[in-house]
């Protein structure tokens, strides 16, 4: 079907379709103050270029029609031009404030559909990564959420406790963001020495921190006025808009996926799934805050069980074969690989040529992976043809769901509690547009 | 480092086991998730022509367009089902007579992809989820990708989650939902011809490739509208 | 309009340039057009570990009427384009846009239907920042850099530019 050629028939009951001319005719028909204000996608306070048309009676929002699109950057029909072991560079750049999510989520579709399993130690480290990056994750919603109620300082501090954890990102992946760090199989190359250290350190300096968060914000009157009682949206009616995470947790269901539909050893850790019965701004606030200590408990438990052995899968049709190694002149391939490779056997050159330029074939079939993302339920349904391609890749996306319900929870408020609902909301265009 | 033969044989195994695809059994927020037989048997008794199957431990339900509104009425109203979530809802393009996807073959060397089908759908899936009892399957209705005649009931009056789903498999893939509320194009731009996402369009882009003969222009003198088509 | 537009052709000013020059150099203000990760990075660059504020940067003005610097980070969306362009109209002059991050700069890795295969086509840019994403560090490199530029430029060539 192409764009319509004329315009849209209205509505009976509440669209009105209005051309200048006869303007005054239609005010004076109607009697309230209702106005129509657009705000963005250019504007600091809402996250990324996210497009609100809000209906105005005087200051009171009667319904708000998030506009989307300003970010779709054809991710999914990318990734149909591509290897498999190249969907993660693609896919991490969809949530861009947590990527290893969504590389977690693609290398868990594709590594059911080969039906194989990644080794103790790439699984274990998958986890430390992920929920560091959850922490981090949280950390930019509650810098950015602070900066658009109007508290900088909140978005220092937040940046610069992140920064701490993308040190530790960059010193194993090699990058800030974005890292394509897992591929499926594994991890691309082993954790370094330093890994465990890093870690413990990073545990040690974060609930001081957070502490100072809590001390600046908790109290604060300014921000439990903003926060409480606004944004109302409860547990079936997030159901109904098929919301999930920080939103159906604080609506007072503790539903995460880690523990009713556990993958990667989550079912082997300790640890609680916090949740708050007020159903507002506020009680999403605590949720995520209670998320953070939970994920250190996690990363705590991770780390004890952190096992020694391979980071990749030891199928040689599948493994990347990237041997890494720290040399003279810093982190390169590992000199007796390429000795071998080179020197010694023309067939495990021609598989890594293979492997490098072709990629593995996956077998034909459907799945559906979902991993609980910091935003909620971030999903993959991966189809495969049983070539070294992606057939399709559907991404699931929490913010793309989670949208629908700033409607919900913004009618009846003001329009400064509109900026509340979306950072409360907590969506990241990248997922939103694709 | 022992070296393996490159042909594609099954004969290796490998080190770690295959994942064990067994459903989860942790209870839901009110009871326990039945098994797939169980859910089988369950929308078989109501639906007696569907069609079922189980790949990587997921199950999947195949249905016709007409039934699709009342397959879902029931596993959302249903006890033993009782589906609140509309998880996802997502298209894939299966186009009718030789599909292949040949933009790499001169670059890349890779192998051609080819797909070869008499009839083309688009087959769109829901993926329903219950909280109540933790367990999920998938329901694929195969639309025909025929213009005109690609259509499908809509399910927001159902599942109001659907709303954005419809529009962008719509958007993306053509397929109209009839019923939908307000059936526009959400992620492209609202102005837009064609529908991105179907295999019979193309990837669009800039020529990169180096040739000898060819340069690219610096930008003020490019037509980029002319490579996009 | 700025202050080159009103003097006659012809006339050498050299004191007053270098000194209109070093004031726009030291006083820009961006303007908000975070789109994606760059857009992250951006405003960790804002942070405290690599401070913008140092350059009198971190006042990121949301009104590209009180902004001449427009830090285009992240990719450009077909859609987005027709906003981008109006955004820039609003600015006043002198202005300047510095691309940032392989997307804004060349279409990135996105090489499709979707995204403008570069910023240029919609915009001049003075400046372009490589990087997926950049860091913080490259970013302010660029941004350093093209204060250097602006500090050693001319009234004929700002004159020009448009």
């Amino acid at each position: 079907m192409s764009a319509p050629t004329q315009p849209p028939t209205p509505h009976p009951d509440d669209e009105l379709w209005v051309e200048g001319a006869d303007w005054e005719s239609v005010v004076d028909a109607v009697d309230d103050q209702r106005m129509t204000v657009n705000m963005g996608p250019q504007h600091p306070s809402t996250h990324g270029v996210l497009r609100l048309l809000l209906e105005l009676d005087g200051e009171i929002v009667t319904k708000l029609q998030p506009i989307i699109g300003y970010l779709h950057t054809g991710i999914e029909k990318n990734a149909e031009y591509r290897a498999w072991h190249q969907g993660p560079t693609f896919f991490t750049r969809m949530d861009y404030v947590a990527p290893l999510f969504n590389e977690h989520a693609y290398c868990l579709a594709v590594e059911k559909l080969l039906d194989i399993r990644v080794p103790e130690r790439a699984e274990v480290a998958r986890v430390i990564l992920l929920e560091f990056n959850r922490i981090a994750s949280h950390l930019i919603w509650l810098a950015t959420g602070g900066m658009e109620l109007g508290a900088t300082t909140v978005m220092t501090m937040g940046f610069g406790l992140r920064e701490h954890i993308l040190d530790l990102f960059e010193s194993q992946s090699g990058l800030r963001m974005n890292h394509a760090f897992f591929r499926p199989g594994g991890i691309a190359h082993d954790l370094t020495d330093d890994f465990e250290a890093r870690c413990e350190a990073l545990l040690e300096m974060i609930p001081g921190k957070m502490r100072d968060f809590e001390d600046l914000l908790r109290k604060n009157p300014i921000f439990n006025d903003r926060l409480r009682d606004v944004g109302y949206i409860d547990a079936d009616t997030c159901l109904a808009y098929g919301v999930t995470g920080p939103i159906l947790r604080a609506a007072g269901v503790p539903w995460d996926l880690r523990k009713t539909q556990p993958y990667s050893g989550y079912e082997r850790y300790d640890f609680e799934v916090p949740t708050s019965d007020l159903a507002d701004c506020w009680g999403r606030f605590e949720v995520r805050i209670a998320e953070i200590d939970q994920s250190m408990r996690i990363i705590r438990q991770a780390l004890d069980q952190l096992p020694a052995g391979r980071v990749m899968v030891d199928d040689k049709h599948i493994a990347w074969p990237s041997q890494q190694s720290l040399g003279v002149d810093g982190v390169g391939n590992d000199p007796e690989y390429i000795r071998h490779i080179m020197g010694e056997s023309m067939e495990a050159l021609i598989n890594h040529f293979k492997l490098v330029t072709q990629g593995f074939t996956v077998p034909a079939g459907q799945v559906y992976v979902p991993v609980e993302s910091p935003r909620g339920e971030l999903g993959y349904a991966v189809t495969s043809a049983g070539t070294n391609k992606p057939y399709r890749v559907h991404v699931r996306d929490p913010s793309f769901v989670n949208l629908q319900a700033a409607d919900v929870m913004s009618r009846g408020g003001s329009v400064s509690d509109v900026i509340v609902v979306v950072a409360s909301l907590d969506p990241i265009m990248g997922g939103v547009d694709r | 480092m022992s070296d393996q033969p490159t042909t594609a044989t099954t004969a290796e195994t490998p080190a770690m086991p295959a994942t064990d695809h067994a459903p989860a059994t942790v209870r839901g927020t009110l009871g326990s998730p039945l098994s797939h037989e169980a859910l089988t048997l369950r929308i078989l008794d109501r639906f007696p022509t569907v069609r079922t199957d189980v790949h990587r431990g997921e199950l999947t339900f195949f249905v016709d367009p007409g039934e699709v509104v009342d397959l879902l009425t029931f596993c959302r109203d249903d006890d033993d089902l009782s589906c609140a979530l509309l998880a996802d809802l997502s298209g894939v393009h299966f186009p009718a007579g030789e599909h292949v996807v040949e933009r790499q073959a001169s670059t890349t060397g890779w192998p051609e992809h080819r797909v070869s089908r008499d009839v083309g759908v688009v087959e769109v899936l829901y993926v329903l989820r219950s909280i109540a009892r933790n367990h999920w399957f998938r329901v694929s209705v195969a639309v025909s990708d025929v213009e005109g005649e690609s259509t499908v009931p809509t399910v927001t009056h159902l599942f109001p989650t659907a709303n954005f789903h419809e529009r962008e498999v719509y958007d993306l893939f053509g397929v109209v939902f009839e019923g939908h509320p307000n059936l526009e194009r959400i992620l492209m731009p609202d102005d837009w011809l064609g529908h991105p996402q179907r295999k019979d369009y193309p990837l669009g882009g800039v020529d990169i490739t180096y040739k000898n003969d060819k340069f690219i222009p610096p930008p003020d003198e490019r037509d980029i509208r002319e490579i996009v088509e | 309009m700025g202050l080159e537009n009103k003097l006659p052709n012809g006339v050498l000013l050299t004191n007053l340039e270098r000194f209109v020059s070093y004031s726009r150099s030291t006083s820009m203000w961006p303007a908000t057009f975070g789109l994606a990760c760059c857009a992250i990075e951006m405003m960790a660059a804002g942070g405290p570990r690599h401070d913008i504020g140092r350059f009198g940067m971190e006042v990121f003005r949301a009104s590209p009427r009180q902004a001449d610097l427009m830090i285009v980070a992240g990719r450009v969306s077909q859609k987005m384009a027709p906003v981008l362009r109006r955004i820039y109209d609003q600015m006043s002059d002198p202005k300047w846009v510095l691309s940032m991050g392989v997307c804004a700069t060349s279409g990135g890795m996105f090489n499709n239907y979707a995204l403008v295969q570069g910023v240029d086509h919609i915009v001049p840019v003075d400046m372009y920042v490589p990087g997926c994403p950049p860091r913080p560090e490259m970013l302010l490199d660029g941004i350093l850099k093209l204060r250097e530029q602006v500090r050693t430029s001319t009234f004929a060539e700002l004159a020009d530019h448009s």
